[in-house]
Order: structure tokens, then sequence, then C-alpha cells
């Protein structure tokens, strides 16, 4: 009986214990975001707060795009095509905008959900690894935009400038992080993707067509990136060669920053999308505003990724990066 | 009072929350064969594998001889005199059978940076043909040979250097009655050079016949240490357990006439290499067994039967005229599966028991908008966990944190939860506790008795003798018989058409 009642008090102890250092983790990207963001305007004597509009118009894109990846991380691929994507169906929403806005926006989207496609195919079907796939992807599409840009950007019809407003940036990302959100939280799909993420064979024997549910993934999370491009060429009206370049770093930096463990599975949370997109877009713009050289930048970036790296990596689940 | 070899003193080891050995002190002889029994996570392979360098233990300390040990690995435990045959396999593929034997050992056989591979050849050839295990080639890959006589080379891998101690972990389960036999003797050998053997088995016969004295753990406590002469199989369940284990084990009625209606009927199926034209009926209300070896195809029989095998022939076809040729067809249609590789295929590991219980059953839990509600599904899930009567803080729990018993239970909720009328039971008592055993016993009786149909797939030959109307048995890939249920049944003729 002594013994019952001791195992239980240590029990509860040890419990108590675990979920303080669950709670500590799962704040600690949004204190991280706030010690920033206060570091930051007392570094630069508040002239970030005053430059609030401009840095808030560079997350939107992050935003948007992060939430596909959002998905294929869960699911435990990865995706680094994102850049390529964005480049692709920037150049497309440029050219469509000379005949018509709407068409524009579905073609940019339709122009991410095929590349989606591509990279879907050669993961499911032909069975290569995601990261391996959509590093080819991201080469090959990268040259196709090299192609088309090089000699001159391809500019974008005057009419998107009309759409260039902090109302309509915001609503589009808005409701795709609110359906993305329902989705994940409140459907099948959500649980189900979760579940690939923390083992796939398990899900196959509990009835899930999961070769189906992946390809539509990656064709998802190319749609949203093409989304994402329309919101980029209303706010700069025209594609470069570069246009999208290291997107898809920026994404993984992001979520990572978030809190996303880089292997997915059930402990990841919709929130990691937004604070990380937020925490890395004010990180990086006040290591600009402090006047740091690029190289500084990129160096420090560098440390801050492995260090949250360290710190989510569920290291139970590493084993199935696919 | 004989000599003691191992003293354990204070062991204690977490796994996050869960304290898996709590100061557990006892001592071991010389010259025994020690055997350490408990339910499912009562602590048994813990101990040992901290023994064996594969934990590290928290605190306390093991004195062999008189001297502290504390090995950081296997390797580190060879050299102190500990080895361990483990409960899964322990060879590794890619290298041949010599190489397995002396792994970590090999520099024995380096002259000047180099590894004489002919030395070592013939160094494991003797050894083989010492242990009269001539049909295993020492230069063959691993890789070529059955788990059985993988199982054969560990054996030879664990002893051939004299060890001190030599513990063996759940080895028998996966050994045929011959393997078995052949394990028997090197436990004898040990122990008759004076040396010693810790012997982890769910077998309580078996556990009774070898052993000399008998240590029992329960939740990773100390519980007792008895001489083998002087208990009884009942005694040691009522140690196990911690209170008297009543009533009956397996289900009680002969002579019941199972219904004529036919759920399913297997037609002319195959799996190339696995199993070649199988036919069968499984009838309503009716448990039917499979039995066989472990490579005699069984256990891919449950697989076809789920739409789980790949390149199949044949057809399955349920009492409505649907043919079951993928695995969502097969749950949509009332059929539920448990793996034998229940950790892989039966459960998401690094997933809360909530989705692992309602995984198949979403589409019913979603409402008209295909929107779940959090609260319908932690419903769904503690009504069918606490159902299985599953040990758990709570439904948000993860299952790697379980222990056998409890997976088997979450798996099992999960098909009640669905309300599955045909279930395809593959090995659903391996690795489990009396205790467990029993409630999973007396679930597949009241399935039964609900107009359930079952097909139980088992190595142990008692629990298909004692639960199923009907038994088929396999031999390489082939039916080779069928036995109707029958009060005098034993054993023997079963295994007469087995091998």
């Amino acid at each position: 009986m002594a013994i019952q009642e001791k195992k239980e008090v240590s029990k509860e102890g040890a419990l108590k214990k675990q979920s303080a250092i669950n709670i500590l983790r799962s704040l600690l990207p949004v204190i991280g975001l706030i010690v920033v963001c206060i570091l930051f305007n007392i570094l630069t004597k508040g002239s970030m707060w005053n430059s609030r509009k401009l840095i808030l118009n560079q997350v939107y894109v992050v935003l948007i795009s992060a939430t596909g990846v959002f998905f294929i991380m869960t699911m435990g691929g990865l995706d680094f095509s994102q850049g390529s994507i964005m480049g692709i169906a920037s150049i497309v929403v440029c050219l469509l905008s000379k005949t018509n806005i709407i068409l524009a926006v579905v073609g940019g989207v339709a122009a991410g959900a095929a590349i989606g496609a591509v990279n879907g195919y050669f993961y499911v079907n032909r069975k290569i690894k995601s990261f391996i796939v959509t590093i080819c992807t991201m080469f090959l599409f990268r040259g196709f935009i090299k192609y088309m840009a090089s000699n001159s950007p391809v500019a974008a019809s005057m009419k998107v400038y009309d759409y260039d407003t902090t109302p309509i940036k915001l609503g589009i990302t808005a409701a795709v992080l609110i359906i993305g959100f329902v989705v994940f939280r409140f459907t099948k799909f959500g649980i189900n993707l979760k579940a690939i993420g923390a083992g796939e064979k398990a899900v196959k024997f509990a009835g899930l067509k999961t070769d189906r549910m992946k390809f539509i993934i990656y064709v998802l999370a190319g749609a949203i990136t093409g989304l994402a491009a329309f919101v980029n060429i209303v706010k700069n009206g025209s594609a470069t060669a570069n246009v999208g370049n290291q997107l898809e770093t920026q994404i993984l930096i992001a979520l990572v920053l978030g809190g996303m463990p880089i292997s997915g599975g059930a402990k990841v949370r919709f929130e990691n999308i937004i604070v990380g997109s937020l925490l890395y877009i004010v990180l990086n713009n006040g290591l600009i505003m402090m006047g740091l050289s690029t190289q500084a930048m990129q160096l420090i970036q560098g440390v801050v990724f492995l260090i949250f790296v360290a710190i989510f990596a569920d290291r139970e689940n590493l084993s199935v990066i696919k | 009072m004989s000599e003691i070899r191992l003293e354990v003193k204070q062991v204690s080891k977490s796994f996050g929350i869960t304290k898996a050995l709590r100061e557990v002190s006892f001592n071991i002889n010389k010259g025994e064969v020690h055997a350490l029994i408990g339910e499912n996570g009562s602590g048994k392979s813990t101990l040992t594998n901290s023994l064996a360098g594969i934990y590290q233990k928290d605190s306390g300390e093991f004195i062999l001889d008189g001297k502290e040990v504390h090995p950081h690995n296997q390797v580190e435990a060879n050299n102190e005199g500990i080895s361990i045959i483990v409960q899964e396999l322990g060879t590794l593929d890619g290298l041949t059978v010599a190489e397995n034997i002396f792994l970590g050992h090999e520099e024995a056989f380096v002259k000047f940076g180099v590894k004489n591979t002919g030395a070592m050849n013939r160094k494991a050839t003797e050894l083989l043909k010492k242990y009269g295990f001539d049909r295993i080639k020492a230069s063959d890959m691993i890789e070529n040979y059955n788990f059985e006589d993988r199982k054969l080379v560990e054996i030879v891998k664990a002893t051939y250097f004299d060890p001190k101690i030599v513990v063996i972990d759940e080895t028998t389960t996966a050994l045929s009655r011959e393997g078995r036999e052949e394990l028997y003797k090197q436990m004898n050998r040990i122990r008759s050079e004076g040396n010693t053997v810790i012997f982890i088995s769910h077998d309580l016969p078996e556990v009774l016949k070898l052993s000399d004295t008998i240590t029992i753990l329960r939740d990773g406590v100390y519980i007792d240490t008895v001489k083998s002469s002087e208990v009884d199989e009942e005694g040691l369940k009522k140690l196990m357990v911690g209170r008297e284990v009543s009533g009956s084990y397996y289900r009680a009625d002969y002579g019941e006439e199972v219904s004529a209606e036919v759920v399913m009927t297997v037609k002319g199926v195959t799996v190339p290499g696995l199993i070649s034209d199988i036919n069968f009926e499984l009838h309503k209300g009716e448990i039917l067994g499979f039995g066989g070896l472990s490579e005699s195809g069984m256990h891919e029989i449950g697989k076809a039967c789920f739409g789980a095998s790949f390149d199949r022939e044949g057809s399955v076809t349920l009492a409505d005229g649907t043919e079951i040729n993928d695995i969502p067809t097969a749950i949509k249609h009332s059929i539920a599966y448990t793996s034998k590789d229940r950790d892989n295929e039966s459960l998401v590991m690094n997933q809360s028991i909530r989705d692992n219980i309602c995984l198949p059953s979403l589409d019913e839990l979603s409402n008209k908008a295909h929107l779940l509600n959090d609260r319908k599904l932690k419903a769904f899930a503690n009504t069918y966990a606490e159902k299985m009567s599953t040990k758990m803080t709570s439904v948000d729990q993860f299952v790697s944190n379980l222990s056998g018993g409890n997976k088997q239970k979450v798996v099992l909720a999960r098909w009640i939860g669905k309300d599955s009328d045909i279930l395809v039971l593959d090995s659903p008592t391996r690795g489990i506790d009396v205790k467990v055993k029993q409630d999973i016993y007396q679930l597949m009786d009241k399935m039964r008795k609900a107009g359930k149909s079952i097909i139980m797939i088992s190595e142990e030959l008692m629990e298909l003798i004692g639960m199923c109307d009907r038994i088929i048995i396999m031999k390489d890939g082939q039916i080779n018989g069928e036995l109707k249920r029958d009060k005098d049944m034993d054993e023997n003729s079963l295994i007469a058409k087995m091998v």
C-alpha cells in the first residue's frame, strides 16, 4: 500500500515536471518573439516600431506559403522547391494580369499546383525521398525562371497596383490561415496528416489511402504558394530572375523558429506558422536595421536556426523524415 | 548456500515519467538458471538491458563477483563476462555469420590493421560445429538464414566465450520446438560449467521446468525470490499479478454447433513465395484458428484477408459478394486486423492513444460539415480505452510509453470502437502477460457469442486449442489439415501436422 502511494506521488511529480518542460518548450517561440521585438526596438531606438507597416508587408508571402509547407512537414516530408514554385507562379501571374486579374490569380494557383503535382508524382509514384525530388525541381524550375526573366524582368499590368492595399493582402493571408487552421485542427484530413508523420505504415493498416493523401498535399502546397505569388506580384509589380529565391529556406527557418519539429508528427501545432514567420521577419529586419552586413546576418541566422532545431527536434521520431 | 555471482543493489531506471525500476535489490548465484518473471512493463527487460550495457541505469549498483560493473555498451559488458540474447533480432544484415559472431571482438583476428577473414571463418566454423549447428556456414551472409537460424547464431555469439552471466530475454517464443530444445541444452551446459543464466519468459511451465530460482518483479518493484521446487504455476501467477487469477483461462464450452452462415470465402489465394492456393470459409460466430511454424505462411493469411498483401492472387469474398482487395475496402466492410508487428503496423507509436483509437472511425465521428469535435473524439477514445481497461494517465498519452499489453488493448479498443464484424487477430497475445491474456480471451468469447467472426493466427498452440472452433494447420505455405474443437485435443496432434 505504501509503495502504491509513493508511486502515485512520484508519478504525479514526474508528470508535472514533464508538462512544465513541454509548456516551456511551446512558449519559447512566443517569448522569443516578444524578446526580439523589445530588444530591437531598444537597439534601434524605436525606429523598428515606426516601420512596422513595412515589416508586416514582408510577412504575408512567407505566412501564406509556409501554411502549405507546414502541411508537408507535418506528414514528415520536406519541400525545397517552394522558391521556384513562387518564381514560376509569379511569372504566370504577371503575364496573365495583362488579360484579367482573376485569371492571373487562378493561373498562379494552377501553375503552383502543377509543380506540386510534379513533386508529388516523383515522391509518391516513383518513391524518391521528398527532399531529393524537390531539390531537383528547385533547380529545374529555377532554370526556367532564369530563361524567362534574365534579359528583362517580366512586368505585370499596372492594374495590379490597385490591389496593393493592406485589407486585400491581410485578407488573403487571414483567409488562408483560418481555412488552414480549421482543416488542420477539426477535420479527418488534419488528424490523418499528423498520423502519417508519426507512423505511415500503421496509418496504412488503419485504412488510409496514404499515397493519395501525400500527392494531394504536395499539390495543395504548390497551389497555396501560387496564391502567395499573386500577393508577391501585387507588392512588387514584376518578376525578376531572382523572384522567390531562397523562399524555401526562409519558410523552413520560419517554421522551425516557430517551434515545429523538423520530422513532423503529433507534436506540431498550427501556431508554429504564425509565430515563426513573424519571428523570422522581425529578426531579419532588426538585423538589417542594426546595419549588419549580409554575411554577418547569414551567420547569425545560421546559429539561431541550429539552436532552435536542437531544441525542437523530436528525437524519438527523427528517422521518419521522408 | 551457493556462492553469489551477482548482487543487484538498489537499481533504479526511468524512461521519461515512467519509472521502470524502483530500487530493485536481489542476489543471483553461481551455477544456476535464474528466471525473471513479471507482467508486461514490470521491468524485467529493463533490468537485464541495464546489466548488459544496452541501457544505463539511473542509480544503484551491479556487483559481479564482488566487483562493481558498469558497462556502457554490449562490448564492454562482454568483456566483463556478461552477454545477452535479446527478444528481437540481434544479428546485423550485411555481415557474414562469422562477422556477426565476433562483432565487437574483431581485434583477435586483426594483424597489422588487416582483418584475417580466413582465420575468423575457421574459428566460427569450429564453434558452429561444436554447438552442432553444422548446417550454418560461417562465410555466408547472415540474411541468407531465417529467423530461427539467426537466433541460433546469436546463441553462439552470446555464449562461445564462456561468459559468467548469459541473459536470455524472451527468446523461446521466437523459436520452434527444436530451436528451444537447442537453447535448453545450452542453458544446462552453462549451468553445469558453474556459470549463470538469467532467463526471462512469459511461459510459466517452461520457467518452472528450466529454472532453479525465480525472481518476481511487479511494476518495477522487487516482489520475491523463490525456489522453483517450492512453487507451482498458480502460486507464480498470484505473485506476478498480486491477486488470485480466478476463473477459467480459455473458453469452457465444447460441442456447440457453429452457425452454417458463411461470412467470408477465401478462394485460391496465393501470394508468391509465401502462400499458395489457400481455400477456406469463415462462419458467423466462429473462431477459426491458424497454426503452424512461424515461416509456414500463416501470418500472410491474415494480411491477405485484410487486403494488405502485395501481389495477391485469388479472391476474398464477403457474404454480400464484396471482394476484398485493399485495406480501405476491408475496413469499410467491417473487417478488423491486428498485426503481429504491433509497433509498426498496428499502432502509430508517436501519437496519442486518442488518435490511435479514433483513426479508422473518423468518418463516423465527423459531423455533416465533415468537422470533428475534440470533446467527441476524446469521449469516444475514453469509452473504448476504458472498456478494455487500458492502463494510462489519459487518452492524450502517447502509445510509445505504454507496455506491450496495453498497446494491444489500444489496438483492440480501436476495432471494438469501429464495431467490426470480422476480426483477423494475428498473434493477439504475443509478448503479453497472463492477466491481459485472460482479458483478451474473455473478449474474444464475448464477441463470438455476439455473432462476430474471428480469425486467430497464433504460434501458441495451447491458446489455439483453448479458443478455436476449428484449427487450420499450415505447412510450407499450404493448408496441411484441419482439426475441429475437441476437449481431448493435445499439442502433439497439431505438431504432427506442422512439421
